[in-house]
């Protein structure tokens, strides 16, 4: 480990998953996210993005190697790891007879913020940009931007140090991407370990200070986001998913 | 933490229960019905309570009136109990009186069912009735989509990215089901006895004690079948699925099991029916009497015989000397065919109880597989409405006609006179019929007849067994629940 960094809030060790009907989705993944920096994992659907999250939520377990969290292997010490972890999905599903507010409450005492206040709910979805008059109101009428912020917001009300987003940004309009950029500055500079999958690499080199590609399982490219300054990423990007097709033809 | 976390499950399904529209759907239909089966059994209870003490003085007026201690018989009737309220059993099965004397064996006649057989085709809704059926169903109804249907709808995935334990998820998912299926189950109930002191039924401090543990049962069968939704839920990742297995599930428990069981049981032990036991119980009776008929005629031939070549003179004054000890030597002759026929009914009726006890046991060996039969059996003997309360009451009647016909013996014996009415030929004065006393009886130190009631001691012992059964599968589900549950793909 080097001295003057921190050690890694996040981290994958030699990653690999292979399902029983023989498909490997991981293959050898490593990589690191330290705490204050936004780790953006790009590829196609089934380049293993979401298996890889998957591992650190421990929904499914790694055929070899390890992810941990804040130094806890995620598949050996489950909960404790979680307790570390807050995770926003690609498609953020609620109880749709709940308030947004009561959706709050119960999760972030689910995270063991058994204190939480209705105050402070409201206050963390003014954050996120939810609207006042919508905090009471039951979830089932709430748009897919509404619900990702409610989402947003149940992660920052964990207040763990680590965050894993799913193809956060999926489906939002391009205003409420923005502000979901922007919270996530806010978070970083709070020093928020984050792990970002996500689709769109314009956001991504925009926000992440590391960007990693992944193509049929392996991470075919990580490099800091200061170099890819000026690179054309789109071009790595199509170079890499020309390969993952290729691979999977 | 833990207590904490199921304290934060159970709070969200009982919140989640409380809005749905299939709680209100279950409230309504349980206080529908409760208060409805409650009505209508504390107004049959109250018709029976009426008939049962019609009944009792009119017979009381009946045997004041009567003159002859040989000719005493009585009758006696089934008492009601309050309890039928709530777990009618057999009650309505079994007949309502018997005739006591010292001719006919005891038989309880006149069912609820045979006076009025409209009620047997739709038989009472009762307490029973309400939890093994409608609450059994509704438990599955809360719970098949406990585990899948969180999964489908995407919030188990956010659910487990906190620290929550599996089996800490799993309890408290059935407790908050199992307290949500409460409300509709205790609500309706405290309302249903309530309307019991409203229409001032009195209930005695084991009557209550009774209530509760039919109480503790119902919440037992209905822990069984929250935790079997959960289980079938866990096991299928599918909520349309589970909700087929659910049903096809309580078919087979509620109604297929305890029928089936029961079926199965009356195939492998024959027993015969009571048509062709009372024809056995003719044919030997009628047999008997026939031998007895002709012994009679053949001793009134004798001691004709005895009186061959002697005077008219002769022959009245032997006869008047005699008389007395050919009368007694008759009934005593007549009480030894009676008992002849009464130990003939005894045997037979313990042949058929015996084979039928039998019959019985492997019935509710086999029925015991669905936790529903359990549930009934256990209510039943908790109620005295079990399988054996004919039974009760048919060797109670039995004891009782022999202290009965013991004292109405004695009396007889005391009175001097049987009672019987004296008729008399002569070729000169022509026939004289003599009634004897015409004064009534006094019936003060007559023996009186006891509900067999079973004790709460006993009556709980022989539920204990389908209580613990009914805890043992709850247990079981929800062990098999939290195992399923460890290896359930929360994606």
């Amino acid at each position: 480990m080097n001295a003057t960094q921190p050690a890694p809030m996040l981290e994958a060790r030699g990653l690999v998953k292979r399902y029983e009907d023989g498909v490997l989705a991981l293959d050898l993944v490593s990589f690191a996210v330290r705490a204050g920096e936004i780790y953006a994992m790009l590829g196609a659907n089934g380049a293993g993005k979401t298996t890889t999250i998957n591992i650190f939520l421990n929904f499914v377990e790694p055929t070899e190697g390890e992810a941990l969290v804040d130094g806890i292997v995620t598949h050996k010490d489950p909960l404790a790891a979680k307790e570390r972890l807050a995770y926003v999905s690609e498609n953020v599903m609620l109880y749709p007879n709940f308030t947004a507010i009561q959706n709050l409450e119960f999760f972030a005492r689910l995270a063991g913020k058994t204190e939480v206040t209705r105050d402070e709910c409201r206050d963390v979805l003014r954050r996120v940009g939810l609207q006042d008059d919508a905090h009471a109101k039951r979830l089932k009428g709430f748009s897919k931007g509404m619900r990702q912020k409610c989402g947003i917001a149940i992660a920052i009300l964990k207040d763990a140090p680590a965050i894993l987003l799913d193809e956060p940004t999926s489906g939002l309009d391009p205003k409420a991407g923005f502000e979901f950029l922007n919270l996530l500055a806010i978070l970083r500079s709070e020093g928020k370990a984050i792990l970002m999958s996500t689709h769109d690499i314009f956001r991504a080199k925009e926000i992440a200070d590391t960007v990693g590609i992944m193509s049929a399982g392996r991470l075919a490219l990580q490099r800091p986001a200061s170099e890819l300054a000026g690179q054309d990423l789109e071009q790595l990007y199509l170079q890499h998913m020309a390969g993952h097709v290729e691979r999977a033809a | 933490m833990i207590t904490n976390m199921i304290g934060v499950i159970i709070r969200k399904e009982l919140r989640a229960a409380l809005v749905s529209p299939k709680f209100v759907a279950s409230f309504g239909v349980c206080a529908l019905l409760m208060l409805l089966s409650t009505f209508v059994g504390i107004r049959e209870f109250q018709a029976s309570r009426e008939q049962y003490e019609a009944a009792q003085r009119l017979n009381e007026q009946e045997m004041r009136e009567q003159t002859a201690w040989g000719r005493l018989g009585t009758r006696v009737f089934r008492a009601p109990d309050p309890l039928q309220i709530f777990a009618s059993g057999l009650q309505n099965d079994i007949g309502r009186w018997s005739s006591v004397d010292a001719f006919n064996p005891v038989k309880l006649k006149n069912s609820v069912y045979s006076d009025d057989p409209v009620f047997a085709v739709f038989r009472f809704i009762d307490l029973a009735f309400i939890v093994q059926i409608v609450l059994t169903l509704m438990a599955l109804v809360y719970t098949y989509d406990a585990v899948n249907g969180e999964r489908e709808s995407g919030t188990l995935q956010l659910t487990f990215a906190n620290p929550v334990p599996r089996h800490v998820y799993i309890l408290g998912k059935a407790v908050g089901a199992w307290l949500a299926l409460i409300v509709p189950l205790f609500v309706p109930l405290l309302m249903s006895l309530g309307l019991l002191s409203v229409f001032d039924i009195l209930l005695s401090a084991e009557h209550w004690l009774r209530i509760a543990i039919m109480m503790g049962a119902s919440l037992a069968l209905v822990s069984v079948f929250i935790m079997s939704g959960v289980l079938v839920s866990a096991l299928t990742s599918r909520s349309s699925v589970s909700f087929l297995v659910c049903l096809v599930g309580w078919v087979v428990t509620a109604l297929l099991i305890p029928r089936a069981g029961m079926m199965t049981a009356g195939y492998l032990v024959a027993v015969p029916t009571a048509a062709e036991t009372d024809s056995r119980l003719d044919g030997f009776s009628k047999e008997r009497w026939n031998v007895h008929m002709k012994e009679l005629g053949e001793r009134w031939r004798a001691r004709n015989e005895q009186l061959t070549g002697k005077t008219e003179e002769e022959r009245r004054a032997e006869r008047e000397a005699k008389e007395w000890d050919w009368m007694e030597e008759d009934d005593r002759s007549r009480k030894q065919v009676q008992r002849d026929i009464d130990e003939y009914a005894t045997r037979l009726r313990e042949d058929v109880r015996n084979r039928k006890l039998e019959q019985e046991r492997l019935g509710f060996t086999l029925a015991r597989f669905s936790p529903v039969a359990a549930f009934q059996l256990a209510l039943m003997n908790l109620a005295g409405t079990d399988m054996g309360m004919k039974a009760r009451f048919e060797d109670a009647l039995t004891e009782y006609r022999k202290t009965f016909n013991t004292y109405r013996d004695a009396k007889v014996k005391e009175s001097g006179t049987f009672g019987g009415i004296r008729i008399s030929f002569d070729s000169q004065r022509g026939m004289k019929i003599e009634q004897g006393r015409e004064e009534t009886l006094d019936l003060a130190e007559m023996p009186r007849f006891s509900d067999p009631r079973v004790p709460l001691r006993d009556a709980f012992s022989a539920a204990l067994v389908d209580i613990g059964l009914l805890v043992g599968a709850a247990l079981l589900a929800c062990a098999a629940a939290v195992a399923a549950f460890l290896r359930y793909d929360v994606r």
